[in-house]
């Protein structure tokens, strides 16, 4: 069954219109938080520039994880007793996850479940980066590309349920099934919330071409590589749920080349990913 | 309350006839309560192999070892002489492994066990005949160890989470303050600054001075306290600063304000020969000179009793 496939586009087109533009205070916190140089009075300033985020970093640093008595309840004490790193990767990640979960209203994939995965693919994606050595600078950026890959999907209605059943029942690649009943797929409306949103080229093209990385560009291949390896990963061992659970894997082999992994160091994340994931978890209990 | 150091050095272990009075070996204390002679053990840097070689010889023959071993926190110093403490390769040791972790890390038992893996050494930590238990701890005002034995825990200033101990048994304290140095401002604090903000270098100023205030609260009087000192003022001030670790001056001047009766200066600096050492001891251990506190630096092998 075909669905009307003009009417789905114009309703993901006015979804993304009104959808919540990233906003200023993530865009300079991303900015900050990649300067090595940044002082503890610019990054004090620039979260508190929005009192929310600023009351879920202090509730996350008053979580369980941290080993204090008494509760922090400012800025400039956070960072004074648990450093500069501490606090910038809390409003990092606190940031992005505020600004998706504010759109995300799909009952064709279940929040938390999507979530799940979302969180999943990105604790890999570093990993994976990380099992290959990347530059530490780099890594984080990893978490974000793979957190945000499935973007797209945020903005299709109840009738991406229909999508969802067919590949389910058929037993296909999500990605294929999209195209063939809607003329659209994810990686498609992923980028156009990434040109709305301003996001980088390496963080865009995980977006847009995580279903075909081994035709990236070369100067984001590797990282787009990293995030569509984490995304087969994560559909495979059955975390959480974005509607794939019979991905095309056989570009697996070409993308570990890539990247510059066996098989082996591929298998060998599962344990860290379970951790991870147990540990970023507390970002959804914000 | 009796108390042995079994390795007072800082960094990494540097054995040599450079440092043969002090010692070579990294953190490690023994501390022994009551008629039962009950066994605390504090880091377990190299010193702790030593430690180990003594209880086979002297207490297993009594009955299998039991031990509360207590980390300040994780960094591979406090840590690497793990492995080679026999007690664990014994049937019947009972051990309890308390100490910090921070958000990015794994769980105590990995971060520990972690260096008992094939690539970096021949028995794997899942092999080990002893009963193992991994306790992760938080700053908390008050943990009863039973049979008397009250711990008190501290968070400090080292770039991984570190705690510092007190233990409280008929009337006597022990303490330890390291890895740390003191917390400072670290906001812009010069109003010509186009990044200064007054709230913000205010309460830096404020926050930082009420948390070396907690710690002293911390260590207020008593009997015996191990302390960071592993620089001198001016090598702190001279490109050490943020590593971690305090001067020797602001150990013993931290301790007089709190009224400590003894300090044990700690976590030598491993360039530190026991000529310097025997040098800054004339300086800052002569007795009245800096307070009521009686100073001295810690020497492997030394044994005190509370």
């Amino acid at each position: 069954m075909d669905l009307d496939r003009d009417k789905q586009r114009r309703q993901i087109e006015k979804f993304i219109k009104r959808m919540p533009s990233l906003s200023t205070t993530v865009g300079k916190v991303l900015e900050v938080c990649s300067r090595t140089d940044a002082s503890p009075n610019e990054l004090n300033k620039v979260i508190s520039l929005d009192p929310v985020l600023t009351g879920q970093v202090l509730k996350l640093i008053n979580s369980a994880y941290y080993s204090l008595l008494n509760k922090i309840t400012s800025l400039t004490r956070a960072i004074t007793m648990l450093g500069m790193n501490t606090v910038k990767n809390m409003a990092l990640s606190t940031a992005i996850i505020k600004t998706m979960s504010g759109a995300k209203k799909s009952k064709a994939l279940p929040t938390s479940r999507f979530w799940q995965h979302s969180i999943g693919v990105g604790v890999s994606a570093k990993l994976l980066a990380i099992a290959c050595d990347m530059p530490i600078s780099q890594r984080e950026e990893m978490f974000i590309a793979g957190l945000l890959h499935d973007l797209g999907k945020v903005p299709f209605g109840d009738e991406y349920i229909e999508v969802l059943d067919l590949a389910k029942k058929e037993q296909r690649s999500l990605i294929e099934v999209e195209r063939e009943m809607m003329g659209i797929d994810h990686q498609e409306v992923g980028m156009m919330i990434a040109e709305k949103w301003k996001l980088n080229t390496v963080i865009s093209s995980c977006i847009g071409d995580h279903h075909d990385a081994t035709e990236v560009m070369e100067e984001s291949r590797r990282q787009v590589a990293f995030v569509s390896l984490a995304n087969t990963y994560i559909n495979i061992l059955d975390i959480g749920y974005a509607g794939d659970p019979f991905p095309n894997a056989d570009d697996v082999e070409n993308l570990l080349d890539i990247v510059g992994l066996s098989w082996q160091d591929y298998g060998a994340i599962g344990e860290d990913v379970e951790k991870e994931i147990e540990k970023a978890q507390i970002f959804l209990q914000i | 309350m009796r108390i042995k150091f079994w390795g007072v050095r800082g960094s990494i272990p540097c054995p040599g006839p450079r440092t043969q009075k002090y010692g070579g070996n990294g953190a490690c204390l023994e501390l022994r309560f009551g008629p039962e002679n009950r066994i605390v053990i504090i880091d377990a840097g190299t010193g702790i192999r030593e430690l180990g070689t003594h209880l086979m010889q002297h207490d297993l023959p009594q009955g299998p070892i039991d031990a509360d071993i207590f980390l300040s926190h994780t960094h591979w110093d406090h840590i690497m002489g793990f492995p080679y403490f026999t007690p664990i390769y014994v049937p019947g040791t009972k051990l309890r492994v308390y100490g910090p972790i921070t958000f990015e890390d794994d769980t105590l038992e990995d971060v520990v066990g972690g260096q008992m893996k094939y690539r970096y050494f021949p028995v794997n930590v899942g092999e080990l005949a002893s009963d193992i238990e991994y306790l992760r701890l938080r700053e908390d005002p008050r943990i009863d160890l039973g049979g008397g034995l009250i711990l008190l825990t501290k968070l400090l200033n080292h770039p991984i989470t570190a705690l510092g101990y007190r233990f409280e048994y008929q009337g006597k304290s022990f303490c330890t303050c390291y890895d740390t140095e003191p917390f400072r401002n670290l906001f812009i604090t010069d109003p010509e600054h186009p990044d200064y903000d007054e709230g913000m270098a205010l309460e830096g100023e404020e926050v930082a001075g009420e948390q070396n205030q907690a710690i002293e609260s911390f260590f207020s009087g008593a009997d015996l306290l191990v302390h960071d000192s592993q620089y001198t003022a001016e090598e702190y001030e001279n490109g050490k600063i943020g590593w971690g670790h305090t001067s020797i001056e602001h150990a013993i001047e931290a301790a007089n304000r709190a009224g400590v009766k003894k300090l044990a200066l700690f976590h030598h600096d491993p360039d530190r020969t026991d000529e310097q050492i025997d040098r800054l001891a004339e300086i800052y251990c002569e007795s009245g000179r800096y307070g009521k506190t009686e100073v001295f630096f810690a020497r492997e092998g030394q044994e005190i009793v509370l």
